[in-house]
């Protein structure tokens, strides 16, 4: 008995919840006061929308110069005449098929005993209207000769390369699988492809001030990889689910703001920083989605030069089954502009995608590629003992750091 | 292993007494189910042993996914199709051992040692199932078994081994094997009516 109990707080309890329970009520009375300024805020600008839905020169001559005086500004640019336009999705084809691909990674980690890094890329093409079972991949690759591991300066690559490395199978993935579904097709065109990834389309890079271009070599990989979809006759679809951008909350800022008056530090304070677009949505009806906008971004700025001309497109879509803001699934849908300058390919895309979201509220093609990729805990562990089984027969004594084996003895809390 | 022997699944843990195999999914092929509640099944050892055990439970797993495509009423095939044939989530089938085979002889005993993880296992044919149950021994192991339904496992792999015979060759097949149950069950006579009951 008194041994359990000194086992109970020697071994245990880190997280004194008697220190934090007094926070509790004040957390929680901030977070609903939150909630209803956001709740106010966000009505306002939908408020907004409605008066100022018209996009008007003098709007995109702000959206200019708000784009002038604040590079880093994230807004939008409206492709229609109007912020408020909408669209339903068609019925699905009978037939389509959605490619997906997801990547994960185990990082390098200088505390552990070897030195590698992993790379595993799930993906699945699901052919809606045959009544077959999907056909699914998983690629792992394993990173550890000196070539792989190091960069020029001799260092083990970061997190920020390795993700970048990850980002590019996935894009690969998409366009290798569309390639040879069209090809299974015999080249027949009337069964759309669409290839989704989980996240934006483009690439997102910390910036790197000792390799600025570092991003464009990401991106014109992205290209290349685009352009075999274009070729492949599909459509490639970034599903970013309960998206937390703002963009066009950034071109609402404007409408009141004289033309003069538009400053960095004017944008910067902005009337509904710390909203999201999808509040301004979520009174699209199920299957719906907005008008389509462009990301007025540097990155997109990047694509733009590297693609000859294209810009990347988005629109906001309610996947819900139910109407209602309350039951609202706002996903942001983005795609090239090769495939919105006929915006009924977006629109078959939609269908299917939102055919494919009833049974988990989110494309089982995402969920299932996530499935395929995912490297769990336990499969770390499991691989990190047969290395070290490995490096034993090679007559190395496997060592991690001492802050890694101290983290494994706290790790393990009753 | 003939052509009519096809293999169920790989040991995941194994006893003396018994083994569990973990297989992709559930199949019929050849008008038949497998794996098959009563279903004869072997592995082959390395000294050349066949070990033989009778499958007394299939188990199909679920997770969250599984419950969640059930909550929202899924019915499209692709969805169905995807969890049944591509998803890792294994069917676990529990084997109770009856006996060993070595050279041409059937030994109706426990095996010196188990089958090992990953091993594949097989479904007998019909012809193996004949040889196997040709003396009845098996029966008192099967009536000794702890955690396997062991009344309904005794109907089912005899109804199996009569079905594995000619025609003219499966009534006297149960009769026989009635009369070796009613003298391992002579002080049960309840017990023995209720399985001598579901064999007919």
């Amino acid at each position: 008995m008194c041994e359990n109990l000194f086992d109970d707080v020697g071994g245990g309890l880190t997280l004194e919840l008697n220190k934090v329970t007094m926070h509790l009520d004040e957390i929680g009375r901030i977070m609903a006061e939150r909630h209803n300024k956001a709740q106010q805020r966000s009505a306002q600008a939908r408020a907004l929308l409605s008066e100022h839905a018209e996009v008007t020169e003098e709007l995109e001559r702000k959206i200019a110069r708000a784009r002038e005086v604040d590079e880093w500004r994230r807004g939008a640019i409206p492709r229609g005449r109007r912020l408020d336009e909408t669209a339903a999705a068609p019925r699905p084809p009978d037939r389509y098929t959605l490619i997906a691909a997801d990547g994960s990674q185990i990082y390098p980690d200088r505390h552990a005993a070897a030195s590698y890094f992993l790379l595993n890329t799930g993906a699945i093409v699901f052919r809606g209207g045959t009544g077959q079972a999907p056909t699914i991949y998983s690629e792992p690759e394993v990173f550890y000769a000196d070539e792989e591991l190091y960069d020029e300066n001799h260092e083990i690559h970061g997190a920020d390369y390795v993700s970048a490395q990850r980002n590019r199978r996935e894009i690969e993935a998409l366009a290798d699988r569309a390639e040879e579904e069209r090809a299974a097709l015999g080249g027949d065109v009337s069964v759309p492809i669409i290839c989704v990834l989980d996240g934006p389309l483009l690439p997102w890079m910390r910036p790197n001030p000792e390799d600025p271009q570092a991003i464009d070599a990401e991106i014109a990989f992205f290209v290349q990889q685009l352009e075999r979809m274009r070729r492949a006759g599909a459509i490639p679809i970034g599903y970013v689910d309960k998206p937390g951008s703002a963009n066009v909350l950034r071109i609402l800022e404007l409408i009141d703001t004289p033309i003069e008056q538009i400053t960095r530090e004017r944008l910067r304070e902005g009337g509904f920083i710390g909203l999201a677009d999808r509040m301004l949505f979520g009174e699209l009806p199920p299957a719906h989605r907005t008008g389509l906008f462009e990301p007025n971004s540097n990155t997109n700025d990047r694509y733009q030069y590297r693609s000859g001309g294209d810009r990347i497109t988005f629109a906001y879509a309610n996947m819900a089954r139910d109407a209602g803001p309350g039951n609202a699934a706002i996903a942001r849908l983005e795609a090239p502009g090769w495939v919105v300058q006929d915006p009924a390919k977006l629109d078959i895309a939609l269908a299917a995608l939102y055919a494919n979201c009833e049974p988990v509220r989110y494309p089982y093609v995402l969920a299932r590629a996530h499935e395929l990729a995912v490297v769990t805990q336990a499969e770390k562990a499991d691989l990190e003992s047969m290395l070290a089984q490995t490096m034993l027969r090679n007559g190395i004594m496997p060592e991690i750091s001492f802050k890694a084996a101290n983290k494994l003895l706290t790790a393990h809390r009753r | 292993m003939t052509a009519q022997e096809r293999q169920i699944g790989r040991v995941l843990r194994s006893t003396t007494a018994g083994y569990t195999v973990g297989c992709r999914e559930l199949t019929a092929e050849q008008s038949r189910p497998m794996p098959e509640f009563g279903q004869l099944v072997k592995a082959q050892m390395l000294n050349g042993d066949t070990i033989y055990g009778l499958i007394y439970c299939v188990t199909i797993e679920d997770d969250a996914f599984v419950r969640q495509l059930v909550a929202a009423g899924v019915e499209e095939a692709e969805f169905i199709e995807d969890q049944r044939q591509r998803r890792q989530v294994p069917v676990v089938v529990d084997v109770l051992t009856v006996g060993y085979g070595r050279g041409d002889a059937m030994i109706h005993r426990l095996p010196p040692q188990p089958p090992r993880t990953l091993d594949p296992i097989f479904a007998c044919d019909g012809a193996e199932f004949v040889r196997f149950t040709a003396e009845p021994d098996w029966l008192r192991i099967v009536l000794a078994a702890q955690d396997a339904p062991v009344d309904q496992l005794i109907v089912a792999a005899l109804r199996a081994a009569a079905e594995a015979r000619p025609a003219d060759q499966r009534q006297p097949y149960k009769v026989a094997a009635g009369r070796e149950l009613a003298r391992l069950l002579s002080l049960d006579i309840a017990r023995l009516d209720g399985i001598l009951r579901q064999l007919r």
